[in-house]
């Protein structure tokens, strides 16, 4: 608890912890302001405020800012305690076996564009041949009714039977060729499609061992809050019998939570505090003793 | 119906969502898969998917079976003769065996 760190402003101000009071200064060094330069460490833009202290541990984000209305996380705050304090799990050997396991495997990457453009390609050959297989049966009609036409006047329009014929082999021509056309889209879709499904067992085997990463997270997180939760819970006790109910409010519960949590965890940063919560706590240096760590009041 | 399998976290979370707020889409949904009404809205929900996750998601169009005419019928002959054998403790090759029930590793290698 050595709680040398300093705090600047934009307008050149400094400040040396541990303890540091910022409640009358203007709001562009907001706590939030604070709080941010606290987690973000240097450099900063020259218009926010700069913070020199050892970066935080895990546990800031959950208690790095007490008002009386701070709402917690508990059991992930407890969760982060357990890593700040480096405790092991029974889950940690298997989770690093199956986080390697992830890392190694490899997918096959599908090229999604490719597999578009031979969906659109198939689709777009197979409505040009039907609307051509449309397009001949049509003109076969139209000849077979020129042809009666010209038997039942007797004197045969030659020229139109002629033109609707020459049409008809026109549209015959192109159907065969729309229809080699689909053929070809179709067989380079369906090989798409079969090196697509083979690619998704890799994505298959992915999928089962990212949840049972999750899995195994949450197993972690669930055995650090344990490992910690008889001393966030006798932390809370001192708290009580030290305060009573002096900081009753909405979050009255949360905060108590998060001051216990705040006092056994390793923080490293200063943390912030409003001025309700320092006085509830008995004044600075009381507060600076219950926490453990640098403390900006604002 | 439309059949969508995901094969990402991101991908399964999507897919839920989008059942839990178009269930009038949504035929039946097995944790990460679901089947959808063949309707127009069924298919822009699945070319979202498709759209968002890409080669995440599997989108199949289902038909529903019909074995007299997709299955031939040696094949489904031999189903309901093997259903309706005399021991249940009979596998399937001892059953066919001597018979002119189809062996099954042939009908594993024949597609429809």
């Amino acid at each position: 608890m050595t709680g040398t760190w300093t705090l600047r402003l934009p307008d050149g101000t400094e400040f040396a912890g541990p303890v540091v009071d910022v409640r009358d200064l203007a709001t562009d060094s907001a706590p939030g302001a604070i709080r941010r330069a606290i987690r973000g460490g240097c450099p900063t833009r020259p218009d926010r405020p700069t913070v020199h202290a050892p970066l935080p541990t895990c546990v800031h984000s959950h208690v790095g800012h007490l008002e009386p209305d701070v709402s917690i996380d508990r059991r992930t705050a407890l969760a982060a305690v357990g890593v700040a304090r480096g405790i092991d799990t029974p889950h940690d050997a298997e989770l690093d076996r199956v986080q390697r396991s992830l890392r190694d495997l490899s997918v096959p990457t599908i090229d999604d564009a490719e597999l578009r453009a031979a969906r659109r390609r198939a689709a777009e050959a197979g409505s040009e041949t039907e609307r051509l297989r449309e397009r001949v049966a049509t003109l076969r009609g139209r000849v077979a009714a020129r042809r009666d036409d010209g038997d039942s006047d007797g004197d045969g329009d030659d020229d139109a039977v002629a033109e609707a014929e020459a049409s008809l082999s026109e549209a015959t021509r192109q159907l065969s060729e729309a229809s080699t056309e689909r053929v070809a889209a179709t067989q380079r879709l369906d090989t798409l499609e079969v090196r697509a499904r083979r690619a998704r067992d890799a994505r298959e085997d992915r999928f089962r061992l990212e949840d049972r990463v999750e899995n195994l997270r949450r197993a972690r997180r669930a055995a650090l809050a344990d490992a910690v939760e008889p001393d966030v819970q006798d932390a809370r006790a001192r708290l009580e019998s030290m305060i009573g109910d002096r900081v009753a409010g909405p979050g009255g519960n949360d905060l108590h939570d998060a001051l216990a949590v705040a006092a056994i965890a390793p923080l490293r940063a200063p943390i912030v505090a409003d001025p309700d919560v320092v006085a509830a706590l008995g004044g600075p240096d009381a507060a600076f003793e219950w926490f453990g760590t640098p403390l900006v009041i604002g | 119906m439309l059949l969508v399998v995901t094969y990402s976290r991101r991908a399964r979370e999507t897919l839920r969502n989008a059942c839990r707020s178009h269930e009038e889409t949504v035929v039946r949904q097995f944790g990460r898969a679901a089947l959808l009404r063949e309707t127009e809205y069924g298919a822009f929900l699945t070319c979202r998917l498709r759209e968002r996750h890409a080669e995440d998601v599997q989108i199949e169009r289902t038909a529903p079976f019909n074995e007299f005419a997709d299955a031939p019928d040696a094949v489904r002959e031999a189903a309901v003769a093997y259903e309706r054998r005399d021991s249940p403790y009979t596998p399937y090759d001892r059953f066919a065996a001597g018979t002119d029930h189809p062996d099954a590793a042939e009908m594993r290698g024949r597609e429809l």
